[in-house]
């Protein structure tokens, strides 16, 4: 049971690993197309940002960038399948993710299927194309398999299954979606917190990724809080240890103080991985802190109203961020007590002299 | 021994490499000869070739992703571990070989 829970995962990272790419070119040219109006004042009744106004070269880069958001679901279902049967999966994953995608009006509301729905059309593809491949065929027959039937015959009930399933499916996004938006004081604080710890504890691995492609994926449905609070997150792991070297050099080593420099600079680009070096060497002092931080960093995005339109986080998404004030608090609080946790845990956990704890 | 290994993460940029590095380090002070191809999101580099993997002992897999071309592995003795096994305890590793 664990085994295949450990497989399915490793079918559903694949996906992700393929479709991360596509998220972050429509949402960079999205966002900046949005910023462009919106500096620029081409802005609707509603004071929004309008692209329909913006000059054709800025119309043409936000399409070409909601051409990229159209393809995550069938990138996303069509990986997931190929992770898991080859080459094969590719056809019913693909047209099973197109079909997620497709919008459905809900009340009042468009959505769509979008990532839920081709998680679980990813995978079932992926099964039937399976259990297409045992049958057992006379030899002559076997060149046909690939071509001609196990394309048909899994398109074809995976295309039935997520028409039926695109409705349903839709109604749940819509109502993750209210669940979100409505998300105040308490429950709202939980989630950010959970969020920053995620992003934090194995800095950038499959933790990190899950928490991240959650955020990704509510800014497909337009909820851009749920980024905005990891966004946060995601640059104080090496920002908030860069800084540590930077107030208290004597208590890290020359290797350590260079490497802090690097981390300042990833932090800078929103590269969590940059605190990898430090937790390395010394996880069990270093995550909890990196985790402290980060979840500061996130709690205060989330409750000062922080969203973020880009799946990308640190200081260089300032741009694209509803809240640049409060994102920008986020990220100084994070950073601090990322650097002041580690720097005050190690003074008690090294000897070091008086003078040297004074700098911190 | 000579050793074969591919190492890819999800995102591609810098656990796939890290992982690398570890294993190619830990090998060389263990004494052993290794390559390590790595699937990161530029697509596979330093790829392996049909004659090494054939006569290669073993083939490391520290993979948190389904990996490209799983095929070429399937006559040879694998060792499968996370991504995260090959940065934080490398040499376990080996030992388990």
């Amino acid at each position: 049971m664990k085994e295949m829970l450990q497989k399915h995962k490793q079918y559903l990272l694949t996906g992700v690993s393929h479709v991360i790419p596509f998220i972050a070119c429509g949402g960079i040219l999205i966002a900046a197309s949005l910023a462009y109006a919106f500096h620029f004042h081409y802005v609707n009744a509603h004071g929004g940002p309008d692209i329909s106004q913006c000059p054709p070269f800025v119309q043409d880069l936000a399409l070409i960038g909601g051409k990229a958001f159209e393809l995550f679901p069938a990138v996303l279902a069509g990986f997931i399948a190929y992770g898991m049967a080859g080459k094969p999966g590719l056809v019913p994953g693909f047209i099973g993710g197109l079909i997620a995608g497709m919008p459905q009006v809900v009340g009042d509301k468009n959505a769509s299927a979008g990532f839920l729905g081709a998680l679980v059309i990813g995978l079932i593809a992926g099964h039937i194309v399976n259990l297409l491949k045992k049958l057992p065929v006379p030899k002559f027959f076997k060149p046909v398999m690939p071509i001609i039937i196990i394309p048909i015959f899994s398109a074809v009930p995976v295309g039935l299954l997520m028409l039926a399933l695109d409705m349903p499916i839709a109604k749940i996004m819509v109502g993750m979606g209210h669940v979100l938006e409505n998300l105040q004081g308490g429950s709202q604080i939980l989630l950010a917190m959970i969020l920053g710890a995620m992003i934090a504890f194995d800095m950038g691995g499959p933790i990190n990724k899950a928490a991240f492609f959650f955020g990704a994926a509510m800014i497909d449905q337009h909820n851009y809080a749920i980024m905005g609070a990891c966004a946060a997150a995601i640059c104080t792991p090496p920002l908030g240890l860069g800084l540590a070297t930077v107030l208290s050099r004597k208590r890290w080593t020359e290797e350590q103080r260079e490497s802090g420099l690097a981390a300042l600079g990833m932090g800078l680009i929103g590269i969590t991985e940059g605190a990898i070096p430090f937790a390395a060497g010394d996880p069990f002092r270093v995550i909890p802190c990196i985790m402290f931080g980060s979840m500061v960093a996130s709690t205060i995005a989330m409750v000062g109203g922080v969203g973020d339109h880009a799946p990308h986080g640190g200081p260089i998404v300032l741009p694209v961020v509803d809240g640049r004030i409060m994102y920008v608090v986020a990220i100084v609080a994070g950073a601090f007590t990322t650097a002041l946790a580690i720097n005050s845990v190690k003074k008690f956990t090294e000897k070091t002299s008086h003078l040297e704890g004074a700098k911190s | 021994m000579k050793i074969v290994a591919v190492t890819a993460c999800p995102t591609g940029i810098a656990h796939t490499y890290m992982a690398a590095e570890q294993l190619e380090k830990t090998a060389k002070k263990l004494g052993h000869s290794i390559k390590v191809e790595t699937q990161g999101a530029m697509g596979i580099e330093n790829k392996l070739t049909e004659s090494e993997i054939n006569s290669a002992a073993v083939a490391i897999l520290a993979v948190d992703i389904a990996i490209e071309e799983p095929e070429r592995f399937d006559h040879i003795r694998k060792i499968k571990v996370p991504v995260q096994a090959a940065m934080k305890n490398p040499e376990a590793i080996f030992t388990g070989i």
